[in-house]
């Protein structure tokens, strides 16, 4: 009666924003450009005077997906889902056939059902790490899929529908495993929905839970937690990684808000005023922004167990 | 019925007048009805207008998808379409774009945070002018304790860039979203206030784009009348697109909260903290007529232990525990009541962890209290309609205004909130007073509260909204009082509270400024 409760199932559309401008704050988009039109207020706002979806395709295509506009929108707007659905509705043509086709033919090569309780879907950029793969299957006894759905993830990204038989197969794949364990946060949604007996958990829990890994967070280490996931599970993990503070000390890329400041082009703003030695990153394409800021060593989560 | 339409359209009247009421002009005897809601600028000479402004290389946009995004306020009553946007890049470009509306006589509407509850960040027709777009900080000087900033910039952005230097503004708006140069504009209060003074009174200097299109740097000893009118100006007498700013260091916040039964008794306490400094901040937020709650923090350890040694004991209000223990003995003997205690109950359970949530506090200390009030503000109290009338009063009338508001919040709505808080004054920006929301009869302290109605999902006509909102304005009128948000559709007060005399020196001061009335014209006059 007091408060407005979040319901999990029942999320509101554009017609409830309130323009409070909260979500432009933490918009990666919007700290770049200072545009309020490239931003989810600027969308919801233009959606409710009854703006086509063309006038809003440059603000849609800048969208990067990082969730953080979603735990900060007082009225509980799916802000990512409106995304998605302006994409759906402006995806070009010729893409869909594209990748359609794509997907199409992978659905046509034989199925291999992933023989493991705890199934890992990791990254391209994890992917060329092999000692760090080994790294994660040791300390969480996770196997890596044998189908990483890059191109799913893509559809996902474009808001292009999924062929069934293609989703099929990716699902098949999983069917064996009780657990999901995600590199990339944005599975993080379609598999709620998809595999709604299966625990989900993002690469940065599942290792950061591991005492191997806790104690051997430092003070001077600036801990880069990959937003997507975080912020698809923000009231968990919110506390998650406050204790991971209180214990080890770490600095965070979080803001005044506690939401995850994605570290594409923002490394020096991530580390501006920080005193730092090391940097951990929870997912590997992270690292890249750090490494190219070459000040200071970049680890992946998984090794700290080995330092 | 052609003749009935002619006579309900709304009348365009000349800018800085108030043309008669179409809608029921002989309704109320002995009050002369004024248009308050402005008429929508008609278009004339658009065309050239924004052929010569992309000349300028400015870039206006005229989607809809633009236009609707600004269609209203934060408070969601006043609903307008501008022509175009322009998005605020730099003072040079705002100065073209002033020069252009002077000479085609095309209002224009400045924007930052869009906070205004009255329809003053509206425009009815002409160019918006969204000034976040200047929102970076320019420099700090952690040793004058000093910040440069576009004027654009919301606070919390300024929060955030301070912080990794260790600082903090001195006040500001506990919402996080509004800009710097909106606040400068119309005041700033903050838990703080009752002894840093409000926002705009941190200001050291401002680069100003006057509506004529010159670019004036000002401060109390460069272009001071300039100054004294831009602060506080409600946006009349230029845009302001940098300020310097006063800081200082970054502490988190001791916070004590104390419950009294009596709105009356909460207020004097209140006083009584501010007029000895016992405090770094105060203020006063209901949660019901019989659940007052006064909050006091501290910078410090010292000045926290100083206020449990020489005023704590002073106070009337109780502790947690102790409250609820009256509370318990309150409903024993007036069982028929116990719905009033369940929604109390009902409010502690959800409204105080959101108060002390993890993440915000550190071994009891609270980090970031503007993030904490304005989560709290939004989720508790936000919605397409906010509707918070407001009165500020001098600290002698202060008491019987709230109480007043109060009883008109009980007729109107079932629920509701008052916050209060102090605002200490200074004697040398008296100038900057005038005709602002601070009252002409405050001497040290001006003291400001708001009615927040709690509508938790209903929908109420704007009839009624509106009359709420006037019966508390007229509270203002009667005592002698002022408000923080002027405009939109409340301009009609302004003559009332301040009188013919006052109301129009300053029309002419901005008739003068900015003769073709194209800047933020519908606000107050
Ligand atoms: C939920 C909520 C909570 C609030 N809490 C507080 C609070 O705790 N304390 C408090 O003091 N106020 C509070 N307010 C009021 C609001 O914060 C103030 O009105 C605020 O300072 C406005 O800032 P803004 O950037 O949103 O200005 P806007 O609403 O955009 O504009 C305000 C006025 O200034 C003009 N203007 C804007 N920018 C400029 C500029 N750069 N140059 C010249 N003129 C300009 C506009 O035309 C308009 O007339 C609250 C409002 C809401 C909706
Ligand atoms: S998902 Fe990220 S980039 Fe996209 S609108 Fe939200 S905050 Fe901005
Ligand atoms: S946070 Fe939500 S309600 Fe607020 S402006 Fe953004 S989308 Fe609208």
């Amino acid at each position: 009666m007091f408060g407005r409760a979040r319901s999990p199932v029942v999320r509101k559309d554009h017609s409830a924003c309130s323009g409070c401008s909260l979500c432009l704050l933490v918009c990666p988009v919007w700290r770049q450009t200072r545009d309020p039109r490239l931003t989810p207020e600027g969308r919801a706002k233009a959606l409710q005077h009854g703006a086509p979806a063309r006038e809003l395709a440059a603000s849609v295509a800048a969208c990067r997906l990082c969730g953080a506009c979603e735990p900060v929108c007082p009225e509980d707007i799916d802000l990512v889902g409106m995304t998605l659905g302006l994409r759906a509705h402006l995806a070009d043509p010729a893409l869909v056939t594209a990748l359609h086709g794509r997907m199409k033919e992978i659905a046509s090569q034989p199925l291999r059902v992933l023989d493991a309780k705890i199934a890992f879907l990791p990254g391209p950029a994890l992917r060329e790490k092999p000692q760090v793969m080994a790294r994660i299957t040791a300390l969480t006894g996770a196997v890596p899929s044998t189908d990483d759905g890059v191109d799913i993830e893509e559809a996902l990204q474009s808001g292009i529908p999924i062929p069934r038989e293609r989703l099929e197969r990716f699902l098949g794949h999983l069917r064996a495993a009780q657990e999901v364990v995600v590199e990339d946060g944005q599975w993080m949604r379609p598999l709620r929905e998809w595999l709604p007996k299966a625990r989900l958990t993002s690469l940065g829990a599942a290792l950061g839970n591991l005492d191997a890994v806790r104690r051997s967070l430092r003070k001077t280490d600036l801990y880069v937690i990959e937003p997507r996931a975080y912020h698809s599970d923000y009231e968990r993990l919110v506390g998650h990684y406050d204790r991971l503070r209180t214990e080890r000390g770490c600095a965070f890329n979080l803001d005044l808000q506690r939401i995850a400041i994605p570290p594409a082009a923002q490394a020096d703003w991530i580390l501006k005023g920080l005193r730092v030695e090391r940097v951990v990153v929870e997912r590997q394409e992270d690292a890249e922004a750090f490494v190219a800021h070459g000040a200071y060593p970049v680890v992946h989560l998984a090794e700290l167990a080995d330092h | 019925m052609e003749r009935l339409n002619a006579r309900l359209e709304i009348p365009e009247v000349e800018p800085g007048t108030l043309g008669a009421c179409p809608v029921a002009p002989d309704a109320l005897v002995d009050i002369k009805r004024q248009q308050t809601n402005p008429a929508r600028w008609r278009g004339r000479g658009w065309k050239e207008f924004s052929d010569a402004v992309r000349a300028l290389g400015v870039e206006m946009s005229e989607t809809i998808s633009a236009r609707g995004a600004y269609a209203t306020d934060a408070g969601g009553t006043a609903y307008g379409l501008p022509h175009g946007v322009v998005i605020a890049r730099s003072a040079e470009q705002i100065a073209g774009l002033l020069k252009a509306a002077q000479a085609h006589r095309v209002p224009v509407t400045v924007r930052g945070g869009g906070l205004t509850t009255e329809g003053e960040s509206v425009a009815f027709g002409g160019v918006l002018l969204d000034m976040t777009g200047m929102s970076r900080v320019i420099s700090i000087d952690p040793a004058a304790l000093s910040v440069r900033t576009q004027a654009g910039i919301f606070w919390h952005s300024l929060a955030e860039e301070l912080r990794r230097e260790g600082l903090d503004y001195l006040s500001a708006p506990l919402n996080l979203t509004s800009s710097v140069g909106g606040t400068l504009g119309v005041g700033g209060i903050d838990v703080n206030s009752p002894r840093l003074g409000c926002s705009a009174d941190q200001a050291l200097a401002l680069q100003v784009v006057t509506p004529t299109g010159d670019i004036v740097e000002c401060s109390d000893t460069q272009n001071p009348e300039l100054f004294a009118r831009v602060i506080l100006g409600y946006g009349q007498f230029g845009v302001i697109t940098e300020a310097t700013l006063k800081v200082r260091p970054y502490t988190p916040l001791r916070m004590h909260y104390y419950y009294y039964s009596s709105l009356r008794t909460a207020i004097e306490d209140l006083q009584l903290i501010d007029r000895n400094d016992a405090s770094d901040y105060s203020g006063i937020l209901t949660i019901l007529d019989c659940a007052v709650n006064l909050l006091v923090a501290f910078d410090s350890p010292e000045r926290e232990a100083a206020f449990k040694a020489g005023w704590e004991s002073r106070l009337r209000g109780h502790g947690e525990f102790g409250f609820g223990l009256r509370m318990l003995g309150r409903y024993a003997l007036r069982p028929w009541k116990l719905g009033e205690a369940w929604l109390l109950l009902q409010r502690k359970r959800e409204l105080f962890p959101e108060l002390q949530r993890s993440e915000y506090m550190r071994d009891g200390l609270m980090l970031d209290r503007t993030v904490v009030f304005s989560r709290a503000v939004w989720n508790f109290w936000g919605g397409r309609q906010m509707v918070i009338p407001d009165l500020a009063t001098s600290a002698a009338k202060f008491a019987d205004a709230v109480e007043r508001g109060n009883a008109v919040c009980r007729k109107y709505f079932p629920h509701y909130t008052l916050y209060c808080v102090g605002i200490r004054l200074r004697k040398d920006h008296r100038e900057h007073y005038e005709m602002s929301c601070i009252p002409p009869d405050a001497e040290e302290w001006a003291y400001g509260c708001e009615f927040e109605p709690m509508t938790n999902g209903r929908t109420y006509s704007r009839d009624h909204l509106q009359s709420f909102k006037n019966a508390i304005y007229d509270i203002g009128v009667d005592v002698g009082a002022s408000y923080y948000r002027f405009g939109g559709m409340m301009k009609g007060y302004i003559r009332r509270v301040f009188g013919d005399a006052l109301v129009d020196r300053h029309l002419a001061m901005k008739k003068k400024a900015d003769p073709a009335m194209i800047l933020n014209r519908d606000v107050i006059f």
